[in-house]
């Protein structure tokens, strides 16, 4: 069929601007409706004293934000000169080049590789009434149960957000807020991990996986979608990497 | 005449869209979730933030106190050996391929833990700033997670049986409080499971080193 050949009936120019226009104000509005909605919500909240604790939150956040650049800074500042001297002496070299191994060990390195992209979110459907709200939102333990499922499968190095996971790393809930390393995160949560071959198969019929949060997911509607990829990138962790209160027992040679 | 009027007329409107999208889509943003939260919330999140603040804080000033100490060793060769020898410690200490000694909290488990309860204490621990831990001698790394194996629950390969040790080297008040407060971990997994708990602190406890081999065989450094 000639689909060019088929002419549509045209409507009047006026009868177009008109229903433009007429769009355009059904638009605005609901935006502006919208808008004044919740600028009475930020008119309430700002005569409580609530606004004094989510103002000391935000500006903790920001203290956070350029702490972990400077310490970024710095750690990158420790490496370059520990590679720049390399060429001082072999036994300094070795040293070096046993430093670069341990960093990768144990996520003090960005990494690249194959591996799985995991996105999980609340849920969208309508809570029912008498159903508790908070079935319906990703809870701390689902991303535990995804990040142990995971490890389980033989991922090599994992992230929340952009957050490595290293020893010291929790996944901790404080109210409805996820606390990954120091950063508080919201979803969609996205984890990634870097692993050999069957990784995503390995994972999805995982126990951890299997046994908990994907019942979750098919009961309550979360929003979760998994994929293989070729290749990704995670960054190092960036934290605080020394002790406190223990003191380490072997001999470093050379 | 009027199909500019009309087109100006246009133009401001889509302006005022563009606007009013905008203001909203701010309004959404980030600070009115804070906003939102009830205050015991956010309290709780300036105590977790001031925290992890302070940790960061720490942490930074020991790594500005290497860079002093490399600026200082300049060509002195032994100087930069030990200051990158110093680095070495730490970090294999801190990734679980160095064994580590120090004060902190040992816990006796007796009874039929799950998987997710160990993990669940694992993380606990980790919360509470735990520099270093193992459970019946199977030193707790980024990757080591207790699973559901034939028999038993399986660390890094490692059959535990049902009764068994965690320890932590950390804080040995911050990590009681935060193991032994009301509500809390302990309370709940003697509540839902059939498991006593005894925390202790202790002077002395030693972390061995990992026995599993970290370096990735598939990740590579980036870059």
């Amino acid at each position: 069929m000639n689909l060019g050949a088929v002419r549509r009936p045209r409507s009047s120019p006026r009868a177009t601007w008109a229903f433009t226009i007429a769009a355009a104000l059904g638009v605005i509005g609901f935006v502006g409706a919208a808008q004044w909605n919740s600028s009475v919500e930020r008119q309430a909240f700002t005569s409580s004293a609530q606004q004094v604790l989510a103002g000391q939150v935000l500006q903790l956040e920001e203290e956070q934000q350029q702490l972990r650049a400077d310490i970024a800074d710095a750690e990158a500042e420790v490496q370059r000169i520990q590679e720049e001297s390399t060429s001082s002496s072999a036994t300094l070299a070795a040293l070096n080049a046993q430093l670069e191994r341990a960093r990768l060990a144990v996520g003090l390195t960005a990494v690249s590789g194959p591996g799985v992209v995991v996105e999980i979110s609340d849920s969208n459907r309508v809570v029912p009434p008498g159903e508790n709200p908070s079935s319906y939102i990703v809870l701390v333990d689902d991303l535990r149960d995804i990040v142990t499922a995971l490890w389980a499968s033989g991922a090599e190095a994992i992230t929340i957000d952009g957050e490595r996971l290293v020893a010291s790393s929790s996944i901790y809930g404080v109210g409805a807020s996820v606390l990954v390393n120091t950063s508080f995160l919201s979803p969609p949560f996205r984890i990634e991990a870097i692993g050999g071959d069957g990784l995503l198969d390995r994972f999805q019929s995982h126990a951890a996986f299997t046994g908990r949060v994907a019942q979750r997911i098919e009961f309550f509607g979360l929003e979760f979608a998994v994929a293989p990829s070729d290749r990704l990138e995670l960054p190092a962790f960036v934290g605080t990497a020394r002790f406190r209160w223990g003191v380490p027992v072997t001999e470093v040679t050379p | 005449m009027s199909a500019r009027i009309a087109q100006a007329s246009l133009f401001a409107v889509a302006l005022l869209i563009g606007i009013l999208l905008v203001a909203q889509l701010r309004s959404q943003a980030r600070p009115t979730e804070i906003s939102s939260l009830p205050a015991q919330e956010l309290s709780q999140l300036i105590d977790t933030l001031g925290e992890r603040n302070l940790e960061l804080r720490t942490g930074l000033a020991d790594l500005r106190e290497t860079l002093r100490e490399y600026r200082v060793s300049g060509s002195q060769g032994q100087s930069a050996l030990e200051v990158s020898r110093e680095d070495l410690r730490r970090i294999t200490a801190f990734g679980g391929l160095a064994a580590v000694e120090g004060q902190g909290l040992v816990l006796d488990v007796e009874g039929h833990l799950d998987a997710i309860a160990l993990n669940d204490l694992i993380n606990e621990l980790r919360n509470a700033a735990a520099e270093a831990i193992a459970v019946d001698g199977i030193r707790i790394t980024h990757a080591s997670v207790a699973v559901q194996g034939p028999t038993s629950l399986v660390i890094d390969g490692v059959e535990v049986g049902t009764a068994f040790t965690i320890s932590a080297i950390g804080d040995p008040d911050g990590l009681l409080n935060a193991m032994e407060r009301p509500g809390g971990i302990i309370a709940q997994l003697e509540q839902f499971i059939q498991a006593t708990i005894v925390a202790r602190q202790s002077d002395a406890i030693s972390v061995p080193a990992t026995e599993i081999d970290l370096q990735p065989a598939t990740a590579g450094t980036a870059g």
